[in-house]
């Protein structure tokens, strides 16, 4: 990192009003700006790509709100006094994953989530694609990491019973002159960075395989490996086979403070009480710098961006049985956050999107007109035959990168005992699995320094997700119904639910009994009605299922009332 | 497993369906019917409200009470049904189709010669007319709104706005005022409102809610519960107008926006939908373009009044139990840019069609209009409303049998609005 030259740099494009220093082998900028479109130009023109010394913001910008973290508005002390080996900080995917393999461990695991449920943000909120990694060079940790996590994708959804299809990728170009250049592209990737079954295909090839492609689509890279897989869905199984496993989930459970005394965190305080962790793991998404700064290591910087996705009718599921995307060719490599296409889900819908807009706002996740806009006229490009009419649901994640656009996993720079599973954007679902697995090592690693930590003989990696009857023969739904006759009542015709699936939810190892845990978890209401038949039923079973009236049932959080009790209650509930 | 055989399988027991089976029933089929929910009656169940049936049997009643008649008459008929069971899928075979059930008691599959198909409709979605921001609880669509308020006897708001002026949406304004809830008004991005007019006195201005034509909701706000909305004015295209928006407290958004007939079983099975009514394109006895398959009801296309869905169903219902393979002599029905739909959309002349009734609706708002039709550009009938509006279905019984009609006829509707109100 020349210094010199970044200052300069941002002198001559900011003059004073952005100053910058290095501290800690961090580089911090401070100063004022007007907007945060400048803030990230600022920061994003001295950030070094795969070094180790990060871009700190400190500048302030007139755009900014301070809006404070949402937490639960509750406290108890369901978690107080608890003293885990390893505390995760973070329900996502990444959180999610390093429970579990934790769990092959001997150790008490304690994973808090701040949220109603698990993949609320970041991991339950993108496209759900496994990224094959072509557009990744070596020498960032993304890179590190993809090809090995693709590869483990079929092993750990088998284990963990979550829906995972690989159905390859096409990147689509219309301009016949770039195929050489291209053509080298491929050879590079695949001979340089080990993206060894990637191949250029003609247009022709494309057009036998996916006719609703773009007809002027003159040739395409095919990445076999690529694949999709339901994003909360595997979530929720990790955190399940962690549970099963004897980690505790705690839901609702926002990290507020931390006591940390001579480089080492003491305590971690809650709104549903005080922890005394001996290790601490960071996986919080758009919080880690956050969390890193309760922790006293905060050295990077998270800069939120926005992506917004919309999921179709499933009846145009038939229009494509892969992921495409086109590609625009761009001079500058800023185009940080990967995806961004036309995919077939896990569930057979489709999925059109993500855009990318920088936000400071970490949890606004409302969407836009001018989004959904953006998205369909680019991948009208890829598929013509899109609609907006075919639209039955959007929404918008915000991922949680760091300047450099790499991940941050290690210990602790000032702070024993903490390892930061920091920056992790797209394809971080993708490297989930291999993350986890070297952040548990880590962990383990660090505990066996002041203990011994035995591997759990008894660890079962194998997790039962709810049987889907909508996919069975006539012979083994018959089976089914005829032990549990509410296999056989439909509550939800789009998706073809049944009430014994539904209540299989609410027994699972992990419970959230709201209308929207259960659709993450069984899909009621995800279909082309969107809840309107089946969301009172939904609402009626889980209120039968708790033995409460049906007002106490929740949407997702604890103020996200229903229905606000009996009608015409001050005349005895007589009905009109 | 259970393996079953019938002349007619009709699926779905709301009004199409028991008036379906019952037809078919009467002209000598042997009928079942299919019905996902634990009761017959559909939709009618929740619509507590009254003026059903002012057509079929003079006098107004409840839906509970109009669904009621057609269940006892279908009981003292002794026709088969089953209830809390759900089609999974419709398989072509042979002459006929196999229907895959399940319910309680298994899986089952049923043979039937012929099909109705009574699927009724859905709600269009919050989604479906673009509504963004946050994703709150309290955004419910009228229909959900009611069955939570009427079924379920809880009360789904206390303070809420109701976005478009469709029948259901006025109807739940006076229901949730009733029950105590206030309505902040009534918000329809058209510049005409769209539920009856009769609707319009009794939910509306009878009780002092307000109707803002021209005017939508643009965006939602709340994290947890609904805790506000924007209003904008739309211009001509109902394109929201930058500066005219306002921010309204509320705790719910209900929505009747739209209803689209059900039809994703008669996709299933390739029958041909009409873009313009979104159900099936149908002939005079109502049979679609697979052979067997018949459709009525607001699977068809979506019926202003309960008394024309069970009229339309028996026709049906009787064509279903006549139906016998034959090669078919189709004509299509033509219509003018100023209707909005027209059904049937073609007529069989190999059968009968000398008492076809055609049910239609007009684009706009039209004073003293006529409508005529021509064959081969000869005029062979006219007919003048003094008022038509969009909400308002109009039927015709016509004797196309009387026209010469041949295959190649060119066969057209067209209505001459004399004054166009804005």
């Amino acid at each position: 990192m020349n210094l010199s030259k970044c200052s300069k740099k941002l002198k001559k494009r900011f003059g004073d009003a952005v100053t910058l220093s290095l501290e800690n082998q961090s580089v911090v900028l401070r100063g004022h700006l007007a907007t945060w479109a400048q803030v990230i130009e600022a920061c994003q023109s001295v950030a070094e790509k795969n070094s180790a010394i990060h871009v700190v913001n400190d500048i302030t910008c007139d755009e900014q709100t301070e809006t404070p973290m949402r937490v639960p508005g509750f406290t108890d002390n369901t978690v107080d006094g608890a003293a885990p080996d390893v505390l995760v900080i973070g329900g996502g995917i990444s959180g999610a994953s390093i429970a579990r393999e934790l769990t092959k461990w001997k150790l008490d695991v304690l994973l808090v989530e701040k949220e109603a449920d698990l993949a609320l943000q970041a991991s339950g909120r993108n496209d759900g694609e496994v990224h094959p990694g072509i557009d990744l060079g070596k020498g960032s940790l993304k890179h590190r990491y993809i090809r090995r996590a693709n590869r483990m994708f079929g092993d750990v959804c088998s284990e963990l019973d979550v829906e995972f299809h690989r159905i390859g990728q096409y990147v689509l170009f219309q301009n016949n002159a770039l195929k050489p250049l291209i053509g080298l592209y491929c050879l590079w990737r695949k001979y340089h960075d080990g993206i060894e079954d990637t191949k250029l295909i003609s247009g022709s090839q494309l057009r036998a395989q996916e006719p609703h492609l773009q007809p002027g689509t003159k040739f395409a890279i095919w990445n076999p490996s690529a694949g999709v897989v339901c994003p909360y869905g595997l979530t929720i199984a990790y955190a399940e086979n962690a549970v099963q496993n004897g980690a505790k989930v705690s839901l609702h459970t926002a990290v507020l403070d931390m006591d940390v005394k001579n480089g080492e965190i003491c305590s971690v305080k809650t709104n549903r009480g005080t922890i005394f962790p001996k290790l601490v793991i960071n996986a919080a998404g758009v919080f880690a710098e956050d969390v890193a700064a309760m922790a006293q290591d905060r050295f990077f910087s998270i800069h939120p961006r926005r992506g917004t996705n919309s999921i179709t009718d499933k009846k145009t599921g038939a229009f494509l049985h892969s992921i495409a995307t086109v590609k625009e060719l761009s001079v500058h490599g800023k185009n940080h956050s990967k995806g961004g296409g036309t995919m077939r889900t896990a569930h057979g819908n489709l999925l059109v999107g993500p855009d990318a807009v920088e936000t400071f706002e970490k949890e606004n996740t409302a969407t836009n007109r001018e989004s959904i806009a953006t998205v369909f006229k680019k991948q009208k490009i890829t598929m013509p035959d899109l609609s907006e009419h075919d639209i039955i649901t959007y929404f918008t994640g915000v991922r949680a990168p760091t300047f450099e656009e790499d991940y941050i996993i290690e210990r602790g720079r000032r702070t024993t005992n903490l390892i930061h599973c920091a920056g992790i954007q797209s394809p971080g679902l993708t490297t989930a699995p291999a993350v986890a697995e070297d952040v548990a090592q880590m962990a383990v690693d660090f505990l066996k320094e002041k203990q011994t930590v035995e591997q759990n003989q008894a660890f079962n990696p194998i997790r039962k997700g709810v049987p889907v009857l909508r996919k069975m023969s006539d012979e083994q739904r018959e089976e089914m119904i005829r032990k549990n006759p509410d296999y056989g009542v439909i509550i939800c015709r789009c998706e073809e639910i049944s009430k014994g699936e539904i209540l299989d939810a609410l027994h699972a190892p992990i419970c959230v009994p709201t209308v929207d845990g259960i659709k993450k978890r069984v899909r009621p209401g995800m279909g082309r009605c969107q809840g309107g038949f089946c969301s009172p039923l939904v609402t009626k079973i889980i209120a039968d299922f708790l033995d409460e009236p049906l007002s106490a049932v929740r949407k997702s959080s604890p103020a996200s009332v229903i229905t606000y009790g009996k009608t015409k209650q001050n005349e005895g509930g007589r009905d009109a | 497993m259970k393996n079953e055989s019938y002349d007619v399988v009709v699926i779905g027991g709301g009004p199409a369906g028991l008036a379906a089976a019952i037809s078919a029933h009467d002209s000598g089929a042997k009928v079942l019917l299919l019905e996902r929910e634990a009761r017959l009656g559909g939709i009618l169940k929740q619509c507590i409200h009254d003026g059903f049936g002012l057509i079929r049997f003079g006098e107004k009643l409840s839906g509970p009470e109009y669904a009621e008649r057609y269940i006892d008459e279908f009981h003292a008929r002794q026709i088969a049904a089953v209830t809390l069971t759900f089609v999974t899928k419709i398989e072509k075979t042979g002459s006929g189709f196999t229907v895959h059930t399940v319910s309680r008691n298994g899986v089952a599959r049923y043979r039937a010669a012929a099909l109705v198909l009574a699927t009724g409709c859905r709600e269009r979605t919050a989604k479906q007319v673009f509504i963004h921001g946050t994703r709150p609880a309290g955004v419910f669509t009228a229909g959900t709104a009611q069955h939570f308020t009427n079924l379920l006897g809880e009360l789904p708001t206390k303070r809420c706005v109701i976005l478009g002026s469709g029948d259901i949406g006025l109807i739940m304004a006076r229901r949730l005022t009733l029950e105590g809830a206030e309505v902040l008004g009534v918000y329809e991005a058209k510049p005409t409102p769209s539920g009856l007019t009769r609707n319009l006195h009794q939910c509306l201005y009878d009780y002092d809610i307000p109707l803002y034509l021209s005017h939508t909701v643009t965006r939602v706000f709340g994290t947890d519960r609904l805790e506000s909305v924007e209003i904008s004015e739309v211009d001509e295209h109902m394109t929201p107008i930058p500066g005219t928006e306002q921010r309204l407290d509320c705790d719910a958004l209900i929505l009747s926006v739209g209803l689209i007939p059900e039809n994703e079983l008669a996709e299933s099975l390739g029958v041909k939908l009409d873009p313009k009514t979104k159900g099936p394109v149908c002939d005079g006895q109502n049979m679609t373009s697979v052979d067997g398959v018949f459709s009525c009801g607001n699977a068809l296309h979506v019926n202003d009044l309960v008394d024309y869905v069970s009229e339309n169903a028996a026709v049906a219902g009787a064509a279903a139990a006549a139906y016998k393979p034959q090669k078919r002599k189709p004509v299509e029905i033509h219509i003018s840019d100023t209707l909005l739909y027209m059904v049937p959309q073609q007529l069989d002349l190999a059968r009968n069609n000398n008492k076809t009734a055609v049910y239609f609706r007009a684009r706009g708002d039209y004073n003293n209009s006529r409508l005529a039709l021509t064959v081969d550009g000869k005029e062979v009938f006219s007919r003048r409303y003094a008022f038509l509006r969009p909400p308002e279905m109009e039927k015709l019984e016509l004797d196309f049998d009387g026209m010469g009609l041949t295959e190649t006829s060119d066969v057209q509707f067209k209505l001459e609005p004399q004054t166009e109100k804005g």
